[in-house]
């Protein structure tokens, strides 16, 4: 089985971030994953995406031109790749930000992991929020394994941005499993 | 006293410039002074493009040709793998202050730890004598007939001047070859030049003011009489910056 | 062997420092930061010297200094600044210099676009530099294979005293995938070369490195260097031919286009089409006998997909299909990607609706 993953905003919303821990985790889970950042010119602010291929098998090809699942996490990221989404696929939207859904033809998951960030503490785990509503939405990767892939990663930083983070991801697992 | 001999740095076979040309004093400087240090299996001689190149057939020693104006950048390259060794380049005005203008600058900045020395003869002898960097003002050449004009050529590049406005040069100095006091001096400059080398102290760039009797279109002496009417008052000799000694 | 998930550029510098790279010089250009950031910190690491040049120019000619010394060197770079580079990477071959160059290429002409392209094809088989001389060019498709051609690529540098460039688009230099690193190369005393500038043999003969020869000399170098391009041709040519024995058509690319026409050629296989693809992956030596041997009672086109409008592959394939079939081009350009559907489409048009 092979699925492809867009995720899309604007730089500094964690976007990147969020693809490589969900690309790292499909790893650990022994599968296959690649990582295709979409490079700007922009460091900050300016648009940005990226997208997660993981599969079964080998990967062959890391350049879908439709992908299963797209997230947005702003109303212009939206409006550029929701055309982008296989027929029946997902969307998961940061509805914080996406105020209108255009298509009837894929699984719209609206979350507004903006302010489910804001309420946990601090705005910038919104996207470990959308990595737990990915998991509870679909299930492609175990939430063990992410916990642990973030406990690594903020381990040096502080145990309070660590615990922070896991408390993003099970809020976004717990709002995911109901969408 | 002192015998005079030819430098152990020098292969034995007469030298390729032109008669009266300075060029081959100023090679020959470079191994008198090498020869004294014991430095000629140490050496690394980085030549450049122009007249400079002849220097690959002389030079008894380890040699490497650099393309147009990058023996600063090659150098580098050089230093930064064998940092033992005595590096220097041996360049040109037209390779130095003209296509390599940027090499030389920035090598000089990062305070590389080699020797620069700089032949400055304010014409562009391989190709037959066209306009340099350092061509003096009214200078006929064969690309400014009528002489350097200031209004659509700017004007002579001091290097030794440029280089000394860098924080990390360690030693930057001018010396004319057309009088025994010059050559002495010159030599003198160019021992501490290497010296500062060996110890490690960076960055060194020695310029020497030399001639072109064949695309001067005068006759050696000549030319003597005209670098001190006309190209010595313009390009002061000098030491120009002696990290060491002001510190 | 430690797997790791790594970005193509990082692996590529992570590959050249284990192959024994000790010197890096090069100039900033979008989309290959990553291999100069990376090597900032990690040659130090191995005593080794990184030095960011003033230019491309200025850089390249770095590379040329520490060639000489004997050491590994590197540089790398985007389009614009391999034409700058042009200048020492023929002085490189003139002076029999060895050293790896890397090109992350990008759309083009001109500034072109920092966006992924095969753009430099052309470039990179034809002429590197002035003066007519040939470089290696390896391609690698996966970065697992960007790891060994690049871990790899002094041996053959150092084998033929030549420059060897690696060719990658944009896309194959940030994706990331998982690799595996081979072990650090030990290079002791005897990997001294004996016509370096490095006097640690003891050597009391005198070395002279140059790019300028007496004509007689220059023509038997040139004479010598055209004898071993032949040689290349057979000992180093690298090709994956994949599904070919049966094959009505023939797909050919290389480096990221090669991945996704793989996807299309199987996607095909799939509904019964006999389709195979052959991907250079050295584009020089291009791997002639791949093509010019398909059984062309059989083969009904060849299919050259690129990721540059238009193909500069085409050329070379042409060369050995001798019009025994139509040869024809898909492509992508200026930054825009080659991507599954599309290419399939494109493909899938030639074979079925017999075009």
């Amino acid at each position: 089985m092979k699925q492809s993953f867009v995720f899309s905003g604007s730089g500094g919303q964690g976007i990147m971030s969020a693809g490589i821990t969900l690309a790292q985790t499909a790893i650990a889970m022994q599968k296959h994953s690649t990582f295709l950042p979409e490079y700007g010119p922009e460091q900050r602010g300016g648009s940005a995406k990226c997208t997660v291929i993981i599969s079964d098998a080998e990967i062959i090809s890391p350049l879908p031109k439709k992908c299963d699942t797209l997230i947005a996490m702003n109303e212009l990221a939206y409006a550029k790749f929701i055309g982008d989404v296989k027929e029946g696929g997902t969307v998961v939207v940061n509805s914080s930000r996406v105020k209108t859904t255009a298509r009837d033809d894929v699984k719209t998951i609206s979350v507004p992991v903006d302010d489910v960030a804001l309420e946990l503490g601090n705005v910038k785990v919104a996207n470990t929020v959308l990595i737990g509503v990915l998991i509870g939405a679909t299930g492609i990767i175990s939430k063990d394994v992410v916990i642990a892939a973030l406990s690594k990663k903020f381990k040096e930083k502080s145990p309070a941005i660590m615990e922070l983070n896991i408390a993003a991801i099970e809020k976004g697992i717990e709002l995911g499993s109901k969408a | 006293m002192a015998e005079y001999k030819r430098p152990q740095s020098l292969k034995p076979m007469a030298t390729p410039y032109c008669p009266g040309c300075l060029h081959a004093l100023a090679t020959r400087l470079v191994a008198d002074v090498i020869d004294e240090l014991q430095q000629s299996q140490n050496a690394i001689n980085v030549v450049s493009v122009g007249c400079s190149a002849l220097n690959l057939y002389t030079w008894k020693g380890d040699v490497i040709g650099a393309a147009h104006g990058r023996a600063p950048a090659v150098a580098t390259g050089i230093k930064r793998c064998l940092p033992d060794r005595l590096v220097f380049t041996y360049q040109g005005d037209g390779d130095l202050a003209a296509i390599g203008l940027a090499e030389i600058m920035s090598a000089a900045n990062r305070g590389e730890n080699f020797t620069v020395i700089f032949a400055n003869n304010q014409t562009y002898g391989m190709t037959g004598g066209q306009m340099a960097p350092t061509t003096l003002i009214g200078q006929k050449s064969t690309t400014t007939p009528f002489g350097r004009d200031p209004m659509t050529t700017g004007y002579p590049l001091k290097m030794c001047e440029l280089m000394a406005v860098l924080e990390a040069p360690v030693f930057v100095a001018r010396y004319a070859l057309n009088s025994p006091k010059g050559v002495m001096d010159a030599k003198k400059g160019i021992r501490k030049a290497f010296e500062l080398q060996m110890a490690g102290k960076g960055f060194t760039f020695i310029e020497l003011l030399t001639n072109c009797p064949t695309n001067w279109g005068m006759g050696p002496i000549d030319t003597l009489e005209y670098m001190n009417t006309n190209t010595i008052p313009y390009f002061k000799p000098g030491i120009y910056k002696d990290k060491e000694s002001e510190a | 062997m430690e797997k790791k998930f790594m970005k193509g550029c990082e692996a590529i510098a992570e590959a050249a420092v284990r192959g024994g790279c000790r010197f890096f010089a090069g100039y900033p250009i979008t989309p290959q930061n990553e291999i100069p950031e990376y090597l900032s910190w990690r040659l130090p690491q191995v005593g080794g010297a990184f030095v960011q040049g003033e230019s491309e120019v200025a850089s390249i000619n770095m590379v040329y200094g520490a060639a000489a010394t004997g050491k590994r060197a590197l540089t790398s770079s985007s389009g614009p600044g391999i034409s700058l580079k042009a200048e020492g990477i023929s002085y490189l071959a003139s002076a029999q210099l060895p050293a790896v160059i890397v090109n992350i290429s990008r759309g083009g002409p001109g500034l072109g676009s920092i966006q992924p392209a095969q753009s430099d094809y052309l470039q990179a088989t034809k002429a590197l530099g002035h003066g007519g001389f040939r470089a290696m060019v390896f391609a690698p498709a996966t970065l697992q294979e960007a790891v060994d051609l690049t871990y790899n690529a002094w041996e053959y540098a150092e084998r033929y005293r030549n420059p060897v460039m690696i060719l990658m688009d944009g896309c194959l230099g940030a994706i990331m995938e998982e690799v595996e690193f081979p072990e650090m190369k030990e290079l002791t005393a005897d990997n001294v070369k004996e016509w370096c500038l490095d006097r640690i043999d003891g050597r009391e003969d005198d070395h002279m490195i140059t790019p300028i020869l007496p004509e007689p000399l220059l023509e038997k170098l040139n004479i010598g260097k055209g004898m071993q391009y032949k040689m290349w041709e057979k000992l180093d040519t690298k090709v994956e031919e994949f599904m070919l024995e049966d094959a009505e058509y023939v797909v050919v690319a290389y480096g990221i286009a090669a991945r996704v026409a793989k996807e299309a050629v199987l996607r095909l296989r799939e509904e019964g089409c006999k389709i195979g693809m052959v991907r250079p992956i050295t584009l020089y030596p291009f791997p002639k006998a791949s093509l010019n041997n398909l059984d062309y009672t059989k083969v009904k086109g060849v299919i050259d997909i690129e990721m540059t409008i238009p193909a500069q592959m085409r050329e070379d394939i042409e060369l050995q299909v001798k019009d025994r079939c139509p040869v024809y081009e898909y492509g992508r350009s200026g930054g825009m990607l080659l991507d599954d559907d599309g290419v399939y489409e494109a493909i899938a048009k030639i074979v079925k609706g017999g075009e």
